[in-house]
């Protein structure tokens, strides 16, 4: 049974393309065939994660919701992991004309919805990813309107805070099916058991993980997918684990 | 240890080195025998007996075993003693050797603390007594070369005596000099207390027996003298050696409390109870252990400050902003009809699963039929 997953946050900033991606991997190392769409089309960036040069791109996103394509043409297989684990992308365009056009007009939620459904179907996906834009504007939330699951992500920032929790209100009027926080970039300094009690409490959403400040996810910055680079990393085991409950 | 400059094969290294060691031992036995006691003609000192004990210690039981086994025999043939006729001798003198040799065998590679210094000397001690022991009953038994009790009285004894405080003052020189012997404050203080006890007691029971000894008429007076400046030299020397051992410790001590006490603050725990009888003592060591809990507590103390400052993770939202951003959204024309088609989606996806289930079922069902 396939399942959607938006991957949110109200800020920029929190990593959210990052952790997309490295989800993404650590999906497809478990064998499952992933996709990852950027429908954060006003300024897409998880392509570069994949190392995929912006000139290889003949259709993206874009160009698919205005009928320029088929969705399946917009495909790029970026990670492999064996026979059956893969990573598929849907980029956005980086043209800047193509963008100023998706501001100005926006895009159809039923002409979006039948294209993931097709890709679905036709690339035998386990787990659709949808990297949004982040705000809460309605591209946004058309991807957490078609997903099974939202993933938010949040740093421990006074300023993350009071989005974060517009946004767990405004999904749970959409009636996401189930909805998830993940707190990235969290200091040493905080006990882990404490901090994750105390989100839950503010937030009234169960906290799927906490992924720690981490001096080797920022040299690395957006050079690779971290999971591949440092497999016995801390972090990756906790990006394994979320991976893991966030199927259950 | 030296000899790892010159690169030869270990095995043939280590011949070179018993060879020349059996050399400089047997030579230095042959001419050791005209360097008596003073006044004493039957007791020579020999300083060299230190020389198995070294070498042992340092490249264990085999060079220990024969530079002593080999370099008694050489010393006897060019006494003109023949080559066997004191095999005990032999034996004893490679026992020097020997027994050191399987205490490095068994570990004792470096000495840098109080224990493995007086485990060292306690070694030598025990060592003297047993080699002796060896030839002693190797006589009895086999050779009869001895009248007895007469000759244990008259050299045996006194030579075991000599040699005792020999190797007992002299093997640790050689040991620091080779840095065996790792100068830390504890082997420094017990060095330089011991050194000074053996030195004042050798000087003054030289001093004394060498006024006695010429009025003294007969050998047996003067082996009596011996004994009793001889018993006493070993005696004070143990002792004193003890004395001095307590003394390192007591300094020594405190450091070692001290340094665990700094290794508890690096890993987090403050409550220090290793400076518990530290803190009784009124000297510089007992401040200095009162200066280290105030620090620990003062450390704490901020550490627990911060702790609380940082890990108090304040998650704070301001409701009615919420609410208000809230509304905002999700009152729009926008948003309910996204709400609906959203619905209609998986009121849909829904029913596509179902009937994917029911296909999957009813194909069981048609296969199970086949």
């Amino acid at each position: 049974m396939s399942k959607i997953i938006s991957i949110h946050s109200f800020r920029g900033g929190t990593g959210k393309s990052n952790t997309t991606a490295n989800l993404a991997v650590s999906l497809a190392q478990t064998g499952l065939r992933v996709c990852v769409v950027d429908t954060d089309i006003q300024s897409p960036g998880i392509h570069v994660m994949f190392q995929l040069n912006p000139n290889d791109i003949d259709f993206s996103l874009n160009d698919f919701l205005w009928g320029k394509c088929e969705i399946e043409q917009t495909v790029q297989e970026v990670f492999t992991e064996d026979s059956k684990g893969k990573v598929f992308l849907i980029p956005s365009s980086m043209r800047t004309g193509d963008i100023a056009r998706v501001l100005k007009f926006g895009y159809d939620i039923q002409l979006l919805r039948e294209g993931l459904m097709n890709i679905i179907s036709s690339l035998k996906i386990d787990v659709l990813l949808i990297d949004t834009h982040p705000g809460l504007n309605e591209e946004t939330l058309m991807s957490i309107a078609l997903s099974d699951v939202l993933l938010i992500i949040l740093r421990p920032d006074s300023q993350d805070y009071q989005g974060t929790a517009v946004t767990v209100e405004v999904a749970r009027q959409i009636e996401v099916p189930r909805m998830y926080l993940l707190m990235n970039k969290v200091p040493d300094i905080f006990d882990k058991a404490e901090t994750i009690e105390k989100a839950q409490a503010a937030f009234n959403c169960s906290v799927i993980g906490i992924l720690p400040h981490s001096d080797e996810m920022m040299t690395l910055a957006s050079d690779g997918i971290f999971v591949r680079k440092y497999p016995d990393h801390p972090i990756t085991r906790e990006i394994g684990i979320v991976a893991q409950k966030i199927l259950e | 240890m030296k000899l790892s400059k010159f690169h030869l094969p270990k095995g043939l290294r280590t011949l070179i080195l018993i060879i020349t060691a059996a050399l400089v031992y047997g030579f230095l036995n042959a001419h050791s025998n005209q360097m008596l006691l003073p006044s004493a003609p039957f007791i020579a000192l020999r300083p060299q007996v230190a020389l198995p004990f070294f070498l042992g210690f340092v490249f264990g039981p085999w060079v220990g075993f024969l530079t002593g086994f080999l370099g008694n025999m050489i010393g006897d043939v060019s006494c003109g003693y023949g080559c066997w006729h004191f095999w005990n001798w032999h034996i004893a003198n490679g026992v020097y050797g020997l027994i050191p040799g399987f205490a490095h065998y068994l570990g004792l590679k470096e000495i840098r603390t109080l224990r493995s210094f007086v485990m060292m000397e306690a070694i030598v001690v025990t060592t003297n007594v047993i080699a002796i022991g060896v030839a002693v009953l190797a006589d009895l038994f086999w050779l009869r070369t001895m009248q007895f009790p007469e000759s244990l009285n008259s050299w045996i004894l006194p030579a075991l005596i000599t040699n005792i405080v020999l190797s007992f003052v002299l093997v640790p020189l050689l040991l620091v000099f080779v840095k065996f012997i790792v100068i830390t404050v504890e082997t420094r203080i017990t060095l330089v207390l011991s050194w000074l006890i053996v030195s004042i007691v050798a000087i003054s029971a030289t001093a004394v027996t060498w006024t006695v000894w010429n009025d003294l008429a007969s050998q047996a007076d003067s082996i009596q003298a011996f004994y009793s400046a001889g018993i006493v030299t070993v005696l004070v020397v143990i002792a004193g050696f003890l004395i001095s051992v307590f003394l390192a410790h007591h300094i020594t001590d405190p450091l070692v409390s001290l340094g665990q006490a700094a290794r508890q603050i690096e890993e987090g725990e403050y409550r220090l109870p290793v400076l518990d009888t530290l803190d009784k003592r009124s000297d510089e060591f007992g401040q200095l252990s009162t200066m280290m809990r105030r620090m620990a507590s003062q450390v704490e103390a901020r550490e627990t400050r911060l702790k609380n400052q940082v890990t108090e993770l304040k998650i704070e939202i301001d409701r009615t902003k919420q609410d208000e951003d809230v509304r905002g959204i999700v009152e729009s024309d926008y948003f309910k009809t996204l709400r609906q088609k959203a619905r209609g989606f998986r009121t849909m996806s829904r029913i596509n699963k179902e009937e994917e289930i029911n296909d999957a079922t009813s194909k069981d069902d048609e296969s199970s039929s086949i």
